[in-house]
């Protein structure tokens, strides 16, 4: 009787665990705590994480954030934005803005708020734009859109001080009073990138997520089922611009500056490749996407001398890894996890077959 | 401001507009026969400039060989982009050939610091001098360079044009255009007119980079990227699903940024992106574009 009760407590036990493991948030907790863990070495010991590696992987993480929205105005709505670089350095701007000029402490909390509220009218407004112009249309009024930005911060003012950018912005409060530094920055990021990736695993597999992909794989259905075009057009665009701005508000908050040559077509375009890339259909796509374009690039293909000496040189592999991808890999990196774990099962299989004979189950 | 102000504002901006036709010219030729919109043209452009300079400067070719060998090169790399990457990708969606130029951009603006060098080259004009004339009493002057810049795009730009209406290759562009699978099916061979719009639309950026670098003097491998925008703006703003409409707003940005910016330098780039957008925001396709019959 004991006997059979333990087994029972075993068996519930593995049956808890496996659904712990099998969780849609479980692996993401995990990287949370690798990359927690990957910062506390930094600041531990500098001996094997170097201060530019712990600087990568917070940009990274930033443009994982971006590409998150991205992501799903792109696999989601169906909509191109080139608008990007726009968005993220305005919500830079406003972030950098308010450090810098309230001269009480403000709260980081307060931040983010400002920067969601301007996303939410910025989104708004392209958001009308999409409902008029589409396609490969689109694509070049958001790059517009971004240009007219652009020009707004190259304008000598005191809010973006022109062509010199944004300088010394303060470190932020969390609180009140507990003030921030560039290590503890890091944690701040990554906390916002596990909320971000948790609300946007919801959105997708909300029935928000599925209006849009109906949406996107034809309009026309989809409003013959009663989804509203103007609801989640509006809603797609409003998602990526916060998303773009919240990017743009830890960029400043973590770098301490904001400069007019980082956010022209470029980034716009890297943003972009990184979601195409990884796979703009899944949220581990976007993250391996960003490590690819951003993380590879900072960490790594910048610290070579070869690089070093052509500066923006090192660009050629996201550039190859676009084109190869769009042509011959449209599902984008993540697909290859799942290749190649049917590869191994057909092989396994396989080897089954001709171990045991036609008929060995 | 006293219209001899404005007049002078345009004679010395007119290059812009010479340069920002002859972009505008392959954008769309591109999209009308690939129906993608090419990101990738002022890249292609900025390669053709940049071994015209490497050619001139560092090997001391004389300068009319070195310009024509840099637009036969970027002509070439038209040729190779439709041949090897665009044909291939055919069942591509739009969107994911928009994509594929932007990977040439980025392909091509890294591998230009390594063939070429980091420092930027400079560039001679090709004739110096002003010519000083008076209309009304009005005394105005334009650089012999951007009258030559104005003839050049003027003289290519026509010839485009009249081989579109009165040639073969012209009528075959215009069916392609309207329709890609009914112009192969009447035995156009779609895949030679795509092949030349790409080394067209290559030739003709490499003109206008060459064209703007002897105007501004350096080359640089940012220089075409403005002239792309306006080039992509140009089109919205004229309506890419005709053939002059583009054209039209080639002109009328350069010359109305120039115009504007005598009232309001520093505002003179907002302002009229914001009127374009506007205007597209009333007419979607554009100020000469027409309207397309969509289907379910």
């Amino acid at each position: 009787m004991a006997n059979e009760y333990r087994k029972e407590l075993i068996n519930d036990r593995s049956k808890k665990a496996k659904q712990i493991v099998s969780h849609p948030l479980f692996g993401f907790v995990i990287l949370t705590i690798i990359l927690a863990g990957v910062q506390l070495l930094f600041m531990f010991t500098e001996d094997i994480i170097s201060l530019t590696v712990s600087k990568a992987i917070a940009q990274t993480l930033i443009y994982a954030i971006v590409g998150m929205g991205f992501a799903i105005l792109l696999g989601y709505a169906g909509l191109a934005s080139l608008g990007t670089a726009g968005f993220i350095g305005l919500g830079s701007y406003i972030a950098g803005n308010m450090l810098k000029l309230i001269p009480f402490p403000v709260p980081y909390i307060l931040i983010i708020g400002a920067v969601i509220i301007a996303g939410i009218v910025l989104g708004g407004v392209v958001g009308f734009i999409s409902l008029r112009i589409e396609g490969m249309y689109l694509a070049i009024i958001t790059l517009g859109l971004s240009e007219i930005l652009l020009e707004l911060f190259k304008t000598p003012n005191q809010f973006t001080g022109g062509a010199s950018g944004l300088k010394s912005v303060p470190w932020a409060k969390l609180a009140m009073f507990y003030e921030m530094d560039r290590e503890k920055m890091f944690f701040l990021i990554l906390g916002v990138l596990f909320i971000t990736i948790v609300f946007t695993i919801n959105i997708i597999n909300s029935p928000t997520g599925r209006a849009m992909l109906a949406m996107k794989n034809s309009q026309s259905a989809a409003q013959a089922m009663g989804i509203s075009i103007l609801k989640y057009r509006l809603l797609a665009f409003v998602l990526a611009t916060i998303y773009a701005m919240i990017g743009g508000a830890l960029y400043v908050t973590y770098l301490r500056a904001s400069n007019t040559s980082s956010w022209t077509l470029a980034l716009s375009l890297n943003v972009l490749a990184a979601v195409i890339i990884g796979g703009y259909r899944s949220v581990w796509g976007v993250l391996m996407g960003t490590f690819v374009i951003f993380g590879l690039d900072l960490a790594v293909l910048k610290n070579i001398d070869f690089f070093n000496k052509y500066p923006g040189s090192s660009a050629i592999f996201s550039g190859v890894l676009i084109v190869l991808i769009v042509m011959f890999y449209p599902g984008g990196l993540i697909r290859l996890f799942a290749d190649i774990k049917t590869l191994i099962k057909s092989g396994i299989e396989k080897w089954k077959v001709y171990r045991y004979g036609k008929d060995y189950k | 401001m006293t219209l001899q102000t404005i007049l002078q504002t345009i004679l010395s901006n007119a290059h812009l507009a010479g340069v920002l036709v002859l972009a505008t010219t392959g954008i769309m030729l591109v999209f009308r026969t690939s129906f993608t919109t090419n990101f990738a043209q002022g890249m292609m452009a900025t390669v053709g400039v940049f071994t015209t300079a490497a050619l001139t400067s560092k090997m001391g070719l004389n300068i009319w060989l070195g310009v024509a060998l840099g637009i036969v090169l970027s002509f070439l790399l038209g040729l190779f982009i439709d041949v090897a990457i665009i044909r291939k990708a055919r069942k591509v969606s739009v969107v994911g050939k928009q994509m594929i130029t932007m990977g040439l951009v980025i392909i091509i603006a890294a591998l230009i610091p390594l063939i070429y060098g980091t420092i930027p080259y400079e560039f001679g004009r090709f004739i110096d001098g002003n010519i000083d004339f008076s209309i009304g009493g009005m005394d105005l002057f334009i650089t012999k360079n951007g009258l030559l810049i104005l003839g050049v795009a003027a003289v290519i730009v026509t010839i485009i044009f009249i081989s579109l209406y009165f040639t073969k290759w012209g009528l075959g562009v215009r069916a392609t255009a309207s329709n890609e699978t009914v112009a192969s099916m009447m035995g156009i061979n779609t895949r030679v007119i795509t092949a030349m719009s790409w080394s067209i639309a290559g030739g003709c950026g490499a003109v206008a980079a060459i064209l703007m670098a002897s105007q501004s003097g350096t080359v640089d491998n940012s220089m075409m990227v403005s002239v792309q925008v306006n080039g992509f703006m140009a089109s919205v703003l004229g309506g890419f699903s005709s053939f002059y409409g583009p054209i039209i707003g080639a002109v009328l940005i350069p010359i109305t940024k120039a115009v504007v910016a005598i009232y309001n330098s520093l505002w003179s780039g907002v302002i009229l992106y914001s009127v374009i957008l506007l205007v597209v925001l009333i007419k979607p396709r554009g100020l000469f574009g027409k309207k397309d019959v969509k289907k379910v």
